[in-house]
């Protein structure tokens, strides 16, 4: 009872619950909805489900960064426009360059795209670190640098490609699972143990709990901003390379659009505070899940498309009040009062 | 040639004054008006013109600036200050415009950013006695005595087009599912209103639902891949209201293991050239244009205008549409955009 | 003998799993300061708040002016004539002084409020304080701290409040400061207005107060006249056992035989606008006392010392070899180790618990790719808790749960950690209870048996005397005198060379 108690504390498992509702929902409507088949054309498995893997893998990436930046009092604002960046880059390069079903060519597209995306990284983690500047207005500024960069890389054209290896990896299966989910997956869990593993994970807290005192105690606040930054860049540059790769077009003013409110949201969602400090990438795994699930339940259940966006404001606002403390605390003295009103009417 | 081109709506005012200034627009270098009431100043000289544009936003607006600063050339005889907005803020439009105002300019082109806000500025101009036109883009509460023109394609129009498209292509009806711009766009709202001006009249067509897509590839392709699946693939049409959506929507196509233009038929509007190869491809059905490429039909306005000549409040510039891979192949190698 | 203002009688308040308050007797009598004695942890602040209406009361009851009172809520405790200033200041920086005074209670007319009529109020209640030299048109945030609580004072006897309650008004403030606020409570004392006087500084309940009430662990221990109770007695009282204990610290340790080993050398270090130029060396296993007024450079020395901030001036000879202590990070791998003055914002790191903060200090030490095993930490965070007796003994607790001396012993662990040859600890007493600042002087006087090298920075210069077997006098930014401990030092030694340089400086200008 009291772990039960414990669990309803986390903030997590309130995404949990609204995802298996927002599941439970789809199934009403459709009770083959969870069904997972093979299909008789491609061979892959089809299904709703397979479908949300697909679309969780970049907002998992991007939700995972800004994680880490909003741990350490920072915030990263720029994600949405780095992720157009890099598919600019890459979608441009292959343009140009690329042969159709040249491995090596996608291999370079995408090593260009990462780097030009470490690169306003960096210039977020300079302007943060080292010059002293606000996060929120650095990455403000890098948000519509960004989105102009990526607008100069294409001239201003949503340019398409053809490049198989690529198309493949964002479109493509390995036993049946998109493959875009499992790089996602490898990632997270790959910087998931370098953070809890190592001390990282202790140091970024105590930066975002209090720099001063952290500094004091010997923390290398200037590394530590530098890694989460770049992180945070080279996870959205490979989102973009998965968001521009399933559709193998760059669409600069739409690519990434937003996206970095998406991840805020992931992580709100998960538990971590927007003032930094104690962090939970668990939470930030939820709360991509829970936002992927619902922009695909919007669409399955024809929600008119005018009300979309009230119906994603009340379930996250229904879900931000569940984990308030005191909200709960409320809930828990109507239902004592209920309680006892039926016990003396009986 | 399956291409069909629909010319509508042309005023018989603005007609007849296109007629006698076009020998002038043939001239080429020569000033076609030297001594106009805005001009007084300086009678000599290029004519200057002040283009208060939009800037970065897509391959459209791209291509429609591109044109009008192609147009309003030196050899032409013009000056053109081009004035894009930083990043489609509003006020930097505004600030644009009043200064071209204080400079006197002869002509002002504004594609406004934002609809709403603009009654100031164009008194302004009024009283400065500098002849306001409209590219493309209306203002909001649309008053026309505060211009002296606009000049845009019909959304109504074109997307009627692909509403009698559809109607024809589907005599027995179909379910289709539409894939909207932002919500609350002007432009969608006046998509949607053409097409069901055709559509709505068919009570064999179902309409399975609209989603937004906001214009992107992406989002499209990940919308029509769970619509399909919530319909168990029962979908004969998808009505996109730009090429980007449509384009999304095929590959969505391709993956659930249909095929684009026989299972589902997709039909775009826009016409750029990503979209006109895939209509040559045989996977988008339709193309209707939305014709950005109107710089010489605003030549003629302006050289109208200068003259003193009167012209039509609403002068709507012509579209075309495109409705087989032949079509299409014949316009691919001089789209420009 | 008069009415007492305040009566309460068999107070008991219990919270969960806790009995905060037993049977506790309080009164307070008009135009007098009582001083509320007690270790964190003994009820005062439970006390405050019962008599504020913060806490509703589980038995007892509380007598205002001879009344029963129940207090739902502090409008009802306010209504009744009590007034209360807390230790953080609780007023509107971007608003006027005026205002301050007044918020809440603004004249008013048709028009809104009367602003003349506002300033002149909030001008009669500054003149009773003896500030009737502020502006009251002046913006507040153009104060200093220690004007800004007078201005909170004001505000509160500005409603005719029979009875003021000043909780640890004095932790932030400097001599000077305090004297001006003790003139301002005498004054109301003398109007008649009861004053509830709560500070960790035994010097200051001494200075100011007239009667004290004794609270140990939620139980009354009993009320004396300060006159009859001398600091020995109170003290014993408080804690609860015989002030042996406290005593031994005060007995000289065993003075060290042989040569002194010199483990750092300073010369000439110094920062512009905070510390003039200043040799200092530190030699092993000794306690070197940083004396002086708050402002006279103390902890800027000692900051530069541990790389916080950056020298401009001088150079670090560490260990034979020449350092560059540019850095905390630095400092540490020099083996240096600094526990700032201020342990809330430069010293715990609030949301994290006793264990992480008790081993953030060695984390960082080995760099972040060598965690340290869970086992190892849990072992270290062991041993500090029963070495220092850090309590409540629970690892997993974030520390802003724990009273400011618990912190305080959890700071000292962390430094102990990283197994420092030089530590330096600003102000590790401020603020805390009795029984933890003798366990941190307690384990000052054992680190230095061990061969550790302590700087030990202090406001209250008995401790420093204490401690110390070396006192570097500070004043006005510079290094005055450098004085070896022995039974000819006292406190009034160090005062008399403060206020001798001060004499000489004079002469010197007037030369």
């Amino acid at each position: 009872m009291n772990r039960v108690k414990g669990l309803v504390k986390k903030p997590p498992f309130w995404g949990f619950v609204a995802i298996l509702l927002l599941l439970a929902i789809n199934l009403a409507k459709d009770p083959r909805y969870l069904a997972i088949t093979v299909s008789p054309v491609t061979g892959n498995l089809v299904g709703n489900v397979i479908d949300i893997l697909r679309v969780v893998a970049p907002i998992l990436l991007i939700a995972f960064g800004m994680c880490l930046v909003i741990a350490t009092g920072g915030i990263d604002l720029s994600v949405g426009s780095v992720m157009a960046v890099s598919g600019a880059v890459a979608m441009q390069y292959l343009h140009d360059h690329g042969a159709p079903d040249s491995v090596g060519d996608a291999l370079a597209a995408i090593g260009l795209a990462l780097g030009v995306a470490l690169l306003v990284g960096l210039v977020n983690a300079v302007l943060v670190a080292v010059v002293g500047l606000q996060p929120f207005i650095t990455t403000l500024v890098m948000m519509l640098a960004g989105r102009g960069l990526a607008k100069v890389v294409t001239q201003g054209q949503n340019t398409n490609a053809v490049n198989d290896p690529m198309r493949w990896i964002a479109n493509g299966y390995v036993l049946g699972i998109p493959v875009v989910f499992l790089l996602a997956l490898v990632l997270i869990v790959v910087v998931a143990v370098l953070i809890r593993r190592s001390a990282l994970g202790l140091l970024i807290e105590s930066l975002g709990v209090d720099p001063k005192a952290a500094r004091l105690a010997g923390v290398d606040r200037r590394a530590l901003l530098f890694s989460a930054y770049l992180l945070s860049a080279l996870l959205a540059g490979i989102a973009g390379l998965f968001a521009t790769g399933s559709v193998m077009t760059v669409d600069v003013s739409q690519t990434g659009y937003q996206a970095e409110l998406d991840a805020i949201l992931a992580v709100v969602v998960g538990g971590t505070s927007l003032a930094g400090g104690r962090f939970s990438l668990g939470g930030a795994v939820v709360g991509a899940f829970l936002i992927a699930t619902l922009d695909k339940t919007i669409v399955f259940l024809g929600v008119p498309a005018s009300a979309t966006p009230a119906f994603k404001a009340v379930v996250i606002v229904v879900l931000c009040l569940l984990q308030s403390q005191r909200v709960r605390g409320w809930i828990g003295q109507a239902g004592a009062r209920m309680r006892a009103a039926r016990k003396a009417v009986a | 040639m399956h291409s069909t081109t629909r010319i509508t709506k042309w005023s018989t005012a603005f007609a007849a004054g296109a007629l006698a200034l076009g020998l002038a627009a043939c001239s080429g270098g020569t000033t076609p008006a030297g001594d106009d009431g805005a001009g007084d100043g300086g009678a000599e000289g290029p004519i200057t013109i002040g283009f208060v544009a939009v800037g970065p936003e897509g391959a459209w607006r791209a291509a429609n600036e591109q044109n009008v600063q192609d147009t309003f050339t030196a050899e032409a005889g013009f000056d053109l200050k081009y004035a894009p907005a930083t990043n489609l803020d509003q006020k930097s439009q505004i600030d644009a415009f009043t200064s071209f105002v204080d400079e006197g300019v002869d002509v002002i082109l504004l594609s406004a950013t934002e609809g709403s806000g603009w009654e100031a500025s164009l008194k302004r101009a009024q009283e400065a006695e500098i002849p306001v036109i409209l590219v493309d883009r209306g203002i909001e509460p649309d008053d026309p005595s505060l211009y002296v023109t606009r000049l845009a394609p019909d959304n109504v129009e074109v997307a009627t087009a692909v509403g009698q498209w559809a109607s024809d292509t589907f005599p027995d009806g179909a379910k289709y599912f539409t894939l909207e711009g932002p919500t609350g766009v002007g432009v969608v709202n006046e998509r949607n209103e053409g097409f069901d001006s055709v559509i709505g009249k068919r009570s064999d067509f179902v309409k399975v639902g609209a989603q937004t897509a906001n214009w992107s590839t992406e989002e499209a392709k990940s919308v029509i891949e769970t619509v399909l699946k919530a319909n168990n693939n029962d979908i004969q049409y998808i009505f996109a209201q730009n090429d980007e959506m449509g384009l999304g929507a095929v590959q969505a196509i391709e993956e659930a293991g249909l095929v684009p233009g026989v299972d589902v038929k997709v039909s775009t509007i826009d016409g750029t050239k990503n979209a006109m190869q895939a209509l040559a491809d045989g996977k988008l059905s339709f193309v209707a244009e939305y014709n950005p490429l109107f710089g010489d039909t605003l030549l003629e306005v302006v050289n109208t205008v200068l003259a003193g000549g009167s012209v039509d409040s609403q002068i709507i510039v012509p579209s075309t549409t495109f409705d087989s891979p032949e079509a299409a192949k014949a316009a691919l190698p001089d789209r420009k955009y | 003998m008069t009415e007492p203002v305040v009566e309460m009688r068999g107070i008991s308040i219990e919270f969960p799993g806790v009995k905060a308050l037993d049977g506790v007797d309080f009164r307070l009598f008009p135009g007098e300061v009582h001083s509320l004695m007690g270790e964190n942890g003994a009820g005062k602040s439970t006390l405050i708040k019962a008599l504020t209406g913060v806490y509703p009361i589980d038995a007892g009851e509380i007598r205002i002016a001879g009344e029963i009172r129940r207090l739902n809520g502090t409008a009802d405790a306010r209504n009744a004539g009590i007034a209360t200033v807390y230790q953080e200041v609780n007023l509107c920086a971007n608003l006027s002084i005026g205002e301050n005074v007044m918020l809440g209670q603004e004249p008013r007319s048709a028009l809104g409020i009367r602003w003349k009529a506002l300033h002149a109020a909030a001008h009669a209640a500054l003149e009773r304080l003896g500030l009737g030299a502020l502006d009251p048109r002046a913006p507040l945030s153009s104060l200093s701290l220690a004007v800004q609580q007078l201005v909170a004072i004001a505000r509160a006897v500005q409603r005719e409040s029979k009875v003021l309650i000043l909780d640890e008004p004095t932790s932030s403030l400097d001599a000077n400061e305090v004297a001006n606020l003790f003139r301002v409570i005498r004054r109301l004392r003398d109007e008649g207005v009861a004053i509830l006087f709560v500070s960790h500084f035994l010097d200051q309940v001494y200075a100011i107060s007239d009667r004290m009430t004794i609270l140990r662990n939620g139980r009354y221990e009993g009320e004396f006249l300060t006159k009859d109770l001398d600091r020995t007695a109170l003290i014993s009282t408080m804690i609860g056992k015989d002030a042996d204990a406290l005593r031994s610290i005060a007995a000289r340790r065993a003075r060290h035989d042989g040569e002194p080993q010199v483990v750092l050398s300073a010369t000439d270090l110094g920062r512009k606008g905070s510390i003039a130029p200043t040799d200092v060396d530190l030699h092993r296993g000794e306690v070197v006392g940083l004396a002086g007024l708050l402002g006279s450079g103390r902890t800027e020395l000692a900051r530069l010392l541990y790389g916080a901030d950056r020298a401009d001036t001088g150079s670090i000879i560490r260990a034979g070899k020449r350092a560059d202590l540019r850095s905390p990070r630095a400092a540490m791998r020099s083996r240096i180790a600094y526990s700032s003055e201020n342990r809330r914002d430069e010293g715990i790191i609030r949301d994290l618990t006793v264990r992480e903060n008790l081993i953030l200090g060695l984390q960082t030490k080995r760099g972040w790719a060598r965690p340290i095993p869970r086992r190892e930490q849990d072992e270290l965070v062991q041993k500090y808790i029963g070495e220092l007796g850090i309590r409540p003994a629970d690892p997993e607790r974030p520390i802003k749960q724990l009273s400011g001396g618990n912190q305080q012993k959890v700071l000292l662990g962390r430094w102990l950690a990283t197994q420092p040859e030089i530590l330096i600890l600003d102000e590790p007493t401020r603020g805390i209870d009795i029984g933890a600042k003798a366990e941190i002087q307690g384990a000052v006087a054992a680190l230095a048996e061990r061969g550790v090298t302590v700087v030990f920075i202090s406001s209250e210069l008995e401790e420093v005397v204490r401690l110390s077997d070396r006192i570097l006098v500070l004043k006005d930014r510079r290094k005055i005198a450098e004085l070896v401990n022995g039974e000819h030092v006292t406190a009034d030694t160090i005062v008399a060379v403060i206020a001798e340089d001060a004499a000489t400086a004079h002469e010197e200008t007037e030369a």
